[in-house]
């Protein structure tokens, strides 16, 4: 498994991250909050170069919105891989810039071998968008890993009732009804304080409403935390705050809930208060989590019966543990795989007939494209030839993870300076 | 590990009906079609049904604006080669003025009692601002002494069409005047000033500037408190100024006045079945997905921009 990305900033070329996973940093333009320039067939060279050296099979792609990620899927279509598109985020159909992408996610998903949704609403939502057959698009959830997600419960303030909000500052997270129920709340309990971590356009928002209220010792903005940081800023909570607008699947309320424990006095436990849009209701349980409508009001309302809730002795840490791991995402993708691995790659004319029912003038501007990128395929076969391409050594995974196993396994009188500087 | 997680098969080895939940290991494949998939999707719920008389109805606050523009530059026409007389047109913008004032006058004041103490604030600003016009007017009419008569005629052609484009056509009370509507003013009272300034005598100058002004500026206002009030109204407004317009300009070129008729009506009769003939092809998708629309307090509201 290889990754394939975009530079950020001096960060370009070949990287070995933890446990020897090889990311490919391209070098490619950045334009605006870290989106790649749509460069068409630019991409493909350096791409046919990547996938040949590691001998790549499956291009795996992710997000809707990664011009990458839709170059990768077609010119590896092209290359003859086999190819699988995850989506993470819901999208709506009526304004320009949804109804532009979801063009372009038709004309991406009319030739994939599989699609995989983080939730049951992302996949009804991605079938309509992309017009697909719903018998080719799996649900397969996010996870977390809940051993970074420790609860403590001596890091809340007793003194006071903590709630905490992490997200980015965006009107799609509700920023509009964060901004009109602080001051509600703090009027309504002397004891409660906030912390707001992350940033984004609408914190001028939060600082005005801070400035206008007189909030300043009750309205904490930490600004952007990063991602090692953001389970010490939840423990410090007692409340969790989620007032998205839409969202596929929030892992921020995973984390929130596996950061939370459950033993009495009575509001040392994290409990999470969330919005009931998009996929958020097949994400936890009952118990884990209390829902509001999106309306100021009813959000006021689940804060305030919080109060009054009975807290149930119940480790929450352990229940999300088994519930959403990371092991078992990969072994249903592995499945995923075996699956497409088995389809034969169809011929140029069918691909071509699948693009062409795009639609009216769509379809024969997709063709156009395919053919191209197949002309410039053939080209690159003969200016760039496979023989030429050198192939990567792989990793040694075994071996790497027999010597990391041997070196935690060994006592603390046998280490030596040599050994502290390998690990 | 798998006795921790929970399995949603009975003991006999029936299977369970699927549910839409990701916290529970079930027992179907991951691309399971469930027969409830889709379910909460809604097709077409905020669909409008027209009815054809009622957007024709509609309709005409377009043909009486084209209508507008066309008797505007009639009278433009007619006053440069003298065949009206600048009295005349000023003495008739005036007295138009004061019969649509007094009529919107009277039935504001009906619903909005206030609005007596304005009038003579209405009468200063009017007398005053008509005192200023004829002051300037000299000045405007050696505005464009060193322009060629077709750049003058082009440049006002665009202006009037990006007044037609950007004109307020909405029904409805109005408070404030947003973008597009200022700018369908602008354009207007621009392109009259740029014909005013063609014009020979001082006095024309004053008179088809301030009549450009009551008629792009003030009439507009008119026409709207119209459209709300009375039905028939409306369409007489729209009948009359469409033979007006005609008459006005049928001795300066016929070939305008044919586009003119065909235009007016493309646009009251053909344009609204045209409409209903595609709402057919309307497919509105609504769903758990959408965005929500945060519902904040009416007073924060107006203050949220969206997006």
């Amino acid at each position: 498994v290889i990754i394939v990305t975009h530079s950020y900033g001096q960060r370009t070329g070949v990287r070995y991250l933890t446990n020897g996973l090889k990311v490919y940093y391209v070098p490619t333009m950045v334009i605006y909050s870290s989106a790649t320039f749509p460069n068409l067939y630019g991409f493909f060279p350096i791409f046919r170069n990547i996938v040949i050296r590691e001998n790549i099979d499956i291009v795996h792609g992710h997000g809707a919105f990664s011009s990458l990620c839709h170059e990768a899927i077609l010119h590896g279509r092209t290359m003859g891989l086999k190819a699988c598109f995850t989506d993470h985020s819901l999208f709506g159909f009526a304004d320009a810039s949804s109804i532009l992408t979801n063009k372009l996610l038709k004309f991406t998903l009319s030739d994939i071998d599989h699609v995989i949704c983080v939730s049951h609403t992302s996949k009804e939502n991605t079938v309509l968008r992309a017009a697909l057959s719903p018998r080719h698009v799996s649900v397969i959830p996010n996870a977390v890993v809940a051993s970074q997600f420790l609860p403590d419960p001596t890091a809340a303030d007793p003194n006071f009732i903590t709630i905490v909000v992490i997200s980015r500052l965006v009107y799609r997270k509700g920023m509009d009804l964060l901004v009109a129920i602080i001051p509600r709340i703090c009027a309504m309990h002397p004891k409660v304080k906030f912390i707001i971590g992350g940033d984004g356009p609408k914190r001028i928002d939060l600082e005005q409403m801070r400035e206008k209220h007189l909030l300043h010792d009750r309205v904490e903005l930490i600004g952007s935390v990063p991602h090692h940081d953001v389970r010490n800023v939840l423990i410090q909570g007692h409340i969790f705050l989620n007032t998205s607008l839409t969202e596929a699947f929030c892992i921020a309320i995973v984390e929130a809930a596996c950061a939370g424990q459950g033993l009495v006095p009575f509001f040392s436990r994290l409990s999470v208060v969330s919005t009931k849009v998009g996929g958020v209701p097949e994400v936890l349980p009952r118990h884990m989590i209390n829902y509001a409508k999106p309306e100021e009001d009813a959000v006021s309302k689940a804060i305030h019966m919080i109060r009054y809730e009975v807290v149930k002795p119940a480790t929450f840490n352990d229940e999300l543990k088994d519930k959403y791991s990371w092991k078992n995402v990969a072994e249903r993708t592995e499945k995923v795989y075996d699956l497409i691995s088995m389809t034969q790659n169809s011929p140029l004319i069918e691909r071509l007939r699948r693009y062409y029912g795009c639609g009216l003038y769509a379809g024969k501007i997709f063709c156009m494209v395919i053919a191209l990128d197949y002309l410039f395929w053939i080209f690159l076969e003969i200016i760039f030839p496979r023989d030429a391409i050198e192939r990567a050594q792989r990793f040694p995974y075994k071996k790497y993870q027999t010597f990391e196993y041997s070196k935690r396994c060994e006592l603390p009188a046998t280490t030596d300076s040599k050994n502290d500087d390998i690990k | 590990m798998n006795s921790k997680r929970m399995r949603l098969n009975a003991s006999d080895g029936t299977k369970l009906p699927w549910r839409k939940l990701l916290y529970v290991k079930q027992d179907y494949p991951d691309n399971y079609v469930d027969d409830t998939f889709l379910d909460a999707l809604q097709k077409n719920v905020n669909v409008r049904i027209y009815d054809y008389w009622t957007t024709v109805y509609e309709s005409g606050v377009i043909a009486q604006h084209i209508s507008s523009i066309v008797i505007f530059i009639a009278v433009f026409i007619n006053l440069e080669q003298q065949k009206l007389a600048t009295n005349s047109l000023i003495i008739a913008g005036t007295l138009m003025t004061s019969l649509g004032y007094i009529f919107w006058d009277y039935s504001v004041v009906q619903t909005v009692p206030s609005y007596a103490s304005k009038r003579n604030k209405t009468a200063k600003g009017a007398l005053f601002f008509f005192a200023t016009l004829l002051g300037l007017s000299p000045i405007l009419r050696t505005l464009t002494l060193k322009t060629s008569d077709d750049t003058i005629y082009a440049l006002t052609a665009c202006l009037f069409i990006v007044n037609m484009l950007s004109h307020d056509y909405s029904a409805g009370p109005r408070n404030i005047i947003k973008f597009p509507g200022s700018l369908s003013t602008n354009a207007a009272i621009f392109a009259s000033v740029m014909l005013a300034s063609r014009l020979q005598t001082n006095m024309g100058v004053f008179g088809l500037t301030a009549f450009a002004v009551e008629w792009f500026a003030l009439f507009p206002i008119f026409r709207r408190h119209l459209q709300n009030t009375t039905q028939a109204g409306h369409t007489a407004l729209s009948i009359i100024m469409l033979a007006a317009s005609v008459t006005l300009f049928i001795h300066i070129s016929k070939a305008v006045v044919f586009i003119y008729i065909l235009g007016i009506t493309f646009i009251t009769f053909i344009c609204p079945a045209w409409l209903i003939r595609i709402q057919k092809y309307k497919n509105e998708i609504h769903g758990p997905w959408d965005e929500a629309q945060p519902k904040l307090q009416p007073s924060r509201e107006k203050y949220y921009k969206h997006r």
